[in-house]
């Protein structure tokens, strides 16, 4: 058996806005096929941290590789020749946001193929043909020339997860995927995580659903202040945590949620 | 180009009192075609939201009109065509001429009515934008349908419609250059006269420009004011 | 009523027609490439600067001054009267085209820079982390939202020029305005041509408000309930 290789890391990343010190050195790396949820109160960092894996944030400090692609961008600004390799670093990834950003004057299937023909430069007909695939997997092959206005926020998030697949990532990231949903929606959204987890998909889940991290991820990584406090697999992290930050933090939310 | 700036001046040779008498005209026409037009402009809302059906649809035909045809035909119409009206009912009277109507009067009917088309969406936007629950709380504490309008409609809508009315006296302020091609003597017409006198054309277009510049951006200020005041007490400080 | 002296009004002014559309045609498409340039101008802070300023000075001041000011003013700078562009500048089309086009420019380029800040960002979030280089999001999303969203406002600006074309009839255009002045002066009818002339007029804006509402249901179905 071979071991699984690396499928991003993250070294000594800072970022600041303004005074406000929201990432202060996290590190961090993905195996092929691991599915890693990041946990933390509001304000801990963790949708910074992963805002900064594709540069939507550009860090101060710290490196970033993904695949063959590494960035070490220095000051918050990518050089000419950096933002190329941070292109074709988000070639490599998917991004899942928490309100969908679905083009909107584009149709659920040209929201998928847009990337494939317009950044990928593949052929259309194999961009349709996967994109088809892809809407059948997140059981909206029925809704493909739909409008996304004409959706629901579960179904609207579930195209924004296909079009992410279309992207052919060698790591999918979430950013609160089921946060601007109603409840009644949620559901049907992390059934499609999970069984992309099933498959063996590498994913960076930010998520304030401790059930559903606990049961899909293969770490669990605690964040507060902009520092790690606690990483490990479920059991550790949800059955015996370290910090007592951590277990004061899943208390609150375990009590809110019963 | 050498320009004399003592042609600008008040000096005897000088264009200065005559500028600032045809600014002040330009003022009094577009005084007097936005408040004509306020006062139409009203009217035509009114049709419009609580008219009957031939009275709606003769206020959006009144509307499509007036914003579908260019001004300076409608004032051509009113001018000219008024002069030949009057012409015919003189002439018919038996009373000999010629017979002449006051261009200022013609701009700024002309200007006026077409303002009121403008003005009149402005104001049925703003009388939409009042949320229903407001006036169905003055329906339920008793009030009537004038009270009900002064106390409840009027103020909120009024607000609402400030930022649009603005731009309609910015648009009135630069429709009445067009009051000029009847010869009365605003801004425009007195610019292109001291033009052809002097032959200095860009140095008297020029202070024209500036002369309604400024007029517009004083204005400005005041409509801006004017919205700031009247988001006292607004909790969330804008519509 | 004279029919017979309206239908032939109606005919000779139908001949400045054509002019009517080219000025307006012309004026919208030159406005429209000024008007982006004014909106790339204004990434930068000079160029902000300079971009307000001018619309600041073509939006304060009424049309008929800036053809005025082209035509007759420009004349009394001897470097272009001496320059290479003096031939266009002292024709009254030029002088009445190019005012058209500035004018319109400062108007549509307000008209769409409001429809680039109600492009979502998200949307344009969405395409950068998808890896498209900054033309390819300018060209595929930033762009066609913005449209779109500016389509109504534009429309009343497209009317708005094809009437202001009638203000070059002062610089002895012959378009429909122009034909129809030069008929009053002749027959002094001035009630029944310029009925004549403003039903035109009025026929194309009524036009430019179809052609508006249909491009809107095609270029945005969604908003009114139809499923491609």
């Amino acid at each position: 058996m071979t071991l699984p290789s690396t499928a991003l890391s993250i070294a000594g990343l800072r970022k600041s806005f303004g005074s406000n010190e929201v990432l202060r050195g996290i590190d961090l790396v993905a195996k092929d096929g691991d599915v890693i949820s990041l946990i933390g109160a509001s304000g801990s960092g963790k949708s910074t941290l992963l805002r900064c894996i594709p540069m939507l944030e550009i860090p101060d400090a710290g490196t970033v590789s993904v695949g063959e692609d590494s960035l070490s961008p220095t000051g918050g600004r990518l050089s000419r020749a950096q933002l190329a390799v941070a292109r074709q670093m988000r070639g490599h990834l998917g991004f899942v946001f928490q309100n969908f950003n679905l083009w909107p004057h584009r149709t659920v299937l040209q929201n998928v193929i847009e990337a494939p023909l317009f950044v990928q430069n593949r052929p259309r007909a194999e961009a349709v043909d996967e994109a088809t695939a892809l809407l059948e997997k997140v059981g909206l092959s029925e809704k493909r020339d739909a409008w996304p206005a004409h959706l629901s926020g579960g179904q609207q998030q579930r195209v924004a997860i296909a079009r992410a697949l279309a992207q052919r990532p060698r790591a999918i990231l979430f950013d609160e995927p089921t946060s601007a949903l109603d409840p009644e929606l949620v559901g049907e959204v992390l059934k499609v995580i999970r069984a992309l987890a099933a498959e063996g998909r590498t994913m960076l889940i930010v998520t304030h659903e401790m059930g559903f991290a606990r049961e899909v991820s293969s770490q669990v990584v605690f964040l507060h202040q902009g520092l790690i406090e606690e990483a490990g697999t479920p059991g550790q992290v949800f059955g015996n945590p370290a910090s007592e930050r951590c277990r004061a933090f899943l208390s609150g939310h375990f009590d809110r949620n019963r | 180009m050498q320009a004399d700036l003592t042609l600008l001046g008040f000096g005897p040779d000088g264009w200065g009192l005559a500028l600032a008498r045809a600014g002040l005209m330009t003022l009094y026409v577009s005084v007097a075609a936005f408040l004509s037009g306020l006062a139409f402009g009203t009217l035509i809302a009114w049709a419009r939201v609580a008219g009957n059906w031939p009275l709606r649809k003769l206020a959006e035909a009144y509307a499509t009109v007036f914003r579908g045809v260019p001004d300076i035909l409608v004032i051509y119409l009113f001018y000219f065509g008024g002069r030949q009206v009057v012409t015919a009912i003189g002439t018919a009277l038996g009373l000999s001429g010629p017979f002449d109507i006051s261009g200022f009067l013609a701009g700024v009917l002309a200007i006026g009515l077409v303002s009121a088309a403008n003005q009149s969406e402005v104001l049925r936007g703003a009388y939409q934008a009042v949320p229903r629950g407001t006036i169905e709380a003055g329906r339920v504490v008793g009030m009537t349908r004038l009270v009900l309008f002064r106390r409840v409609i009027a103020p909120q809508a009024l607000v609402t419609a400030i930022p649009g009315m603005g731009n309609q006296w910015q648009s009135v302020i630069k429709e009445s250059a067009l009051v000029s091609v009847t010869g009365l003597v605003e801004t425009m017409r007195q610019v292109a006269v001291a033009a052809g006198t002097t032959q200095e054309h860009f140095l008297f277009y020029a202070a024209g420009a500036i002369i309604y510049l400024i007029i517009t951006t004083l204005s400005d200020h005041v409509f801006r004011l004017a919205e700031r005041r009247s988001l006292r007490g607004h909790e969330q400080g804008g519509i | 009523m004279d029919f017979a002296f309206l239908s032939g009004m109606l005919t000779q002014l139908l001949k400045g027609l054509p002019l009517t559309l080219n000025l307006g045609m012309l004026a919208l498409a030159g406005g429209f490439g000024l008007s982006l340039i004014l909106n790339l101008m204004r990434t930068t802070r000079v160029g902000n600067a300079l971009a307000s300023a001018y619309v600041f000075a073509f939006r304060g001041t009424p049309l008929l001054i800036q053809i005025f000011m082209i035509y007759y003013g420009l004349a009394s700078f001897g470097f272009i009267r001496h320059g290479f562009l003096w031939p266009f500048l002292r024709e009254p089309y030029w002088c009445g085209l190019l005012a058209l086009i500035l004018n319109d420019a400062a108007y549509t380029s307000e008209i769409l820079r409001g429809g680039l800040r109600a492009v979502p960002r998200g949307a344009v979030e969405a395409a950068r982390v998808s890896g498209m280089t900054r033309l390819t999001v300018m060209r595929r999303i930033t762009l066609p939202i913005a449209v779109r969203q500016a389509l109504p406002a534009y429309s009343n600006e497209v009317i708005s020029i094809l009437k202001s074309t009638a203000l070059v009839s002062t610089i002895t255009l012959m378009e429909v305005t122009g034909i129809a002045r030069a008929a009053v002066s002749e027959t002094w009818r001035a009630v029944e041509i310029f009925l004549c002339a403003a039903a035109i007029y009025l026929a194309l804006s009524l036009l430019v408000t179809q052609l508006s509402a249909w491009a809107e249901r095609r270029l945005s179905p969604w908003q009114f309930g139809e499923t491609p």
